[in-house]
C-alpha cells in the first residue's frame, strides 16, 4: 500500500482500488503549518519567484516531508508547470504517473487514460467500480452540506470550502471522511440560521490565503457557492465513471464552467462572484472571460503566498460589498 | 464643522468643511502623522486634533486602508473607494463618470453610474503607475516632481513598467541622449500605458482625474488626447478622499 501523492483531482476511484492511500498535495501543503517555509524550500531549491505559490508548495510537500511514494500528476487540464513539477520531482528520484484529461471531453481518450492508469497501478474495472459506488454514498453526504450551505444557511463558506475540497483524496480514509461529515450535518442540523445581507459565489481555484471566508462573513457576505471546489466534490450522479469525469468541469476550458456557474448563480441567488486567481497562473486571463460573459458583479482577487489577506485585498473586497449592498 | 481624513500610503490628507465648504485643509507625511499626532491606545488611533489645529472640529469621518485595518477614536470609518466617489461628485457636481485616482501607492478607477459606484479596479501588488514610481523618475532625471509632470510630448520609448528596473531602463535612456522633455514625456506616457487598460474596461465619456499625481498637467492630457475623453481635474485633487469623509459626515448629519 503505498502513498500516492495527486496534483489536483484524478479518479480517485482508481488509486482506491488498487489499495493505494491518495494524498492530495495541495491539501498537504495549504494545511502545513509552515506552508509559507514550503514556499522557500522550492525557491531554494531554484523554482523561480515568479511562479505559482502552490506548485512550489507541493514540491516541498514531497521533497521535503518525505512520505510521498509516488505522485500522480495531471499533465493536461490543471497547469502546465506540473510537467516541470513532475521532471523536479524526478530529478529528485520521485516516481511520477502522468494523468491528462483531453481537452475536447472525448469520451473514448479519457477512458483510454484511465485503463492506463488501472493498469500502471494494477487494479481493474470492477474493483473500480466497487470503489465508485461506496464513494458516490459519500458524495451524496457532501452535496446535502453543499444544500445546507445555500438553501438552509446554516454552513459557513469556509466549511463548504473544506469538505467539498476534501473530495479530492476523501483525506486519504473514506470512512473518517465520512463519520466527519455524518457529524458535521448533525451539527449543521442545529446550527442557527446565516444573516448575511449578500451572497457570494467563489469562483477559480481554491485560495493560498486562508481568512478570505472568514472575512466576509465578518463583512456581512457570505459565500454560499465553491464553483471548483464543488466540481472536487462531483455532485452528478452518474453510474458511468468515464461520464463522471467528462461531467468534471474544472480540466475542459473556461466554457463549461460558465455554464455550470451561470446555473448557480441562479440556483443559489448569488448577489457577487468572487474569481479567485493565483498570482502568475495562465487562468488570470481567463479573468476576461467570465467577465464577459457573467451578467453579475464580478470581484477579482489575487493570491500569491499563504496566510493572511493583505490590506490592499480587503480594502478591494470591502469596496465590493460596499458596491452590492 | 464636519472633518475629513484620508490615512493615505504616502500622506495623510485632512479636510474641515462646514455649510458645504472647504474650510480648511493639511497635508501630512504619513510617518510624520502618525508620529506627531498618533497615540496608539488599545481602543485604537488616538489623533490630536488640538496639536493639527483642527480642534472642535466635531464630526469625524476617516478612509484609508481597509475598514478593518483601520480605526480612529471617536470617528466613523467609511470605505476608501466610497470615499473617493462621494468627493469627486461633491467637487464636479457630476454624477456618471469614471474615476481615475493615482496617489502614492496606488491606483484606483471606479466607474460611477447615476450617482453610485458600478464597478472598480485597483492595482494590485504592485506600485508602478503611482506617484512613488514618478518620485523615483523625477530623482532619476534630477529635476522636481512639477516639473516632470509637466512633459507630455515626443515620449521616448520606455517599456518596463516595474518601478525598480525602470529606473534602469530610464538610465539607459539618457546615455543615448535623448531629452529631458522627451525623457520626463517617456515616464508619464509610462504611467498611461498601464492605466489604460483598466480606464478602457471602465469606460466614460467624462475621466474625472484626481489624487496627488493629478497635480501634474502631463498625464491627464494624454489620457485625454490618446482616449479621446474629457478630462476633469477637480479643484483639490489631492484632497478628494478626505472630502468625500467631511462631506458623508455632513450628509449623515444634515
Amino acid at each position: 500500500m503505498a502513498r500516492i501523492g495527486i496534483t489536483t483531482t484524478v479518479p480517485v476511484e482508481i488509486i482506491l482500488a488498487a489499495g493505494h492511500t491518495p494524498v492530495d498535495l495541495n491539501n498537504v501543503f495549504i494545511t502545513d503549518k509552515e506552508a509559507s517555509r514550503l514556499v522557500e524550500v522550492a525557491e531554494d531549491a531554484g523554482y523561480p519567484r515568479n511562479i505559482c505559490g502552490w506548485i512550489k508548495g507541493l514540491y516541498s510537500v514531497v521533497v521535503d516531508r518525505g512520505d510521498i511514494d509516488m505522485v500522480l500528476a495531471v499533465t493536461q487540464g490543471d497547469c502546465s508547470n506540473t510537467h516541470a513539477l513532475m521532471e523536479t520531482l524526478q530529478l529528485a528520484g520521485i516516481e511520477t504517473i502522468p494523468f491528462a484529461y483531453p481537452f475536447d471531453r472525448d469520451y473514448d481518450i479519457l477512458k483510454l487514460q484511465m485503463d492506463k492508469l488501472i493498469s500502471a497501478l494494477g487494479t481493474d474495472w470492477d474493483s473500480v467500480m466497487t470503489v465508485k459506488k461506496r464513494l458516490d454514498q459519500v458524495r451524496g453526504k457532501v452535496a446535502e452540506l453543499d444544500r445546507l450551505t445555500w438553501q438552509e444557511n446554516t454552513v459557513s463558506g469556509f466549511h463548504n470550502h473544506l469538505y467539498q475540497v476534501s473530495c479530492s483524496d476523501f483525506n486519504g480514509d473514506v470512512t473518517a471522511f465520512e463519520q466527519d461529515v455524518d457529524q458535521f450535518i448533525v451539527k449543521a442540523g442545529s446550527a442557527t440560521e446565516g444573516t448575511e445581507n449578500l451572497r457570494l459565489g467563489f469562483i477559480g481555484v481554491p485560495p493560498i490565503v486562508n481568512d478570505l471566508y472568514e472575512h466576509f462573513e465578518k463583512m456581512g457576505a457570505r459565500v454560499v457557492f465553491n464553483e471548483v471546489q464543488r466540481q472536487f466534490a462531483m455532485p452528478y450522479s452518474v453510474d458511468d465513471l468515464v461520464e463522471q469525469y467528462r461531467l468534471y468541469t474544472y480540466p475542459y476550458g473556461v466554457f463549461g464552467r460558465i455554464e455550470d456557474i451561470k446555473l448557480e448563480i441562479e440556483r443559489r441567488n448569488l448577489d457577487g462572484i468572487v474569481h479567485y486567481v493565483q498570482s502568475f497562473c495562465f487562468r488570470q486571463i481567463e479573468d476576461m472571460i467570465f467577465r464577459e460573459k457573467l451578467d453579475i458583479p464580478v470581484l477579482t482577487i489575487e493570491g500569491d503566498k499563504p496566510g493572511k489577506l493583505d490590506a490592499r485585498t480587503k480594502l478591494r473586497m470591502d469596496s465590493f460589498l460596499e458596491m452590492l449592498g | 464643522m464636519f472633518c475629513g481624513i484620508d490615512l493615505g500610503s504616502r500622506s495623510v490628507k485632512l479636510v474641515v468643511m462646514d455649510h458645504d465648504k472647504v474650510k480648511n485643509s493639511e497635508i501630512f507625511e504619513t510617518v510624520q502623522f502618525y508620529r506627531q499626532y498618533g497615540a496608539a491606545t488599545p481602543e485604537g488611533l488616538v489623533v490630536d486634533f488640538k496639536g493639527i489645529g483642527m480642534a472642535g472640529s466635531g464630526n469625524v469621518v476617516a478612509t484609508g486602508y481597509g475598514r478593518n485595518t483601520i480605526n480612529i477614536v471617536g470617528a466613523t470609518i467609511i470605505a476608501e473607494l466610497k470615499a473617493h466617489t462621494i468627493g469627486a461628485m461633491w467637487q464636479t457636481g457630476l454624477r456618471d463618470f469614471t474615476l481615475l485616482d493615482l496617489g502614492g501607492q496606488d491606483s484606483k478607477v471606479i466607474k460611477v453610474r447615476k450617482g453610485k459606484m458600478v464597478d472598480f479596479a485597483t492595482n494590485d501588488k504592485c506600485a508602478a503607475s503611482t506617484g512613488r514610481y514618478l518620485e523615483n523618475m523625477a530623482t532619476v532625471l534630477g529635476i522636481s516632481l512639477e516639473e516632470l509632470s509637466s512633459y507630455h510630448e515626443n515620449p521616448v520609448e520606455l517599456s518596463a513598467t516595474c518601478a525598480i528596473f525602470g529606473e534602469s531602463e530610464l538610465i539607459g535612456r539618457i546615455v543615448e541622449g535623448y531629452s529631458i522633455p522627451e525623457l520626463g514625456a517617456g515616464v508619464n506616457y509610462t504611467i498611461l500605458k498601464r492605466i489604460k487598460p483598466m480606464l478602457t474596461s471602465l469606460a466614460s465619456e467624462v475621466i474625472i482625474f484626481t489624487g496627488g499625481v493629478a497635480l501634474g498637467t502631463a498625464i491627464g492630457k494624454m489620457i485625454g488626447s490618446e482616449l479621446g475623453v474629457e478630462v476633469i481635474v477637480p479643484k483639490y485633487p489631492q484632497l478628494n478622499g478626505a472630502i468625500g469623509c467631511a462631506v458623508h459626515a455632513q450628509e449623515k448629519r444634515g
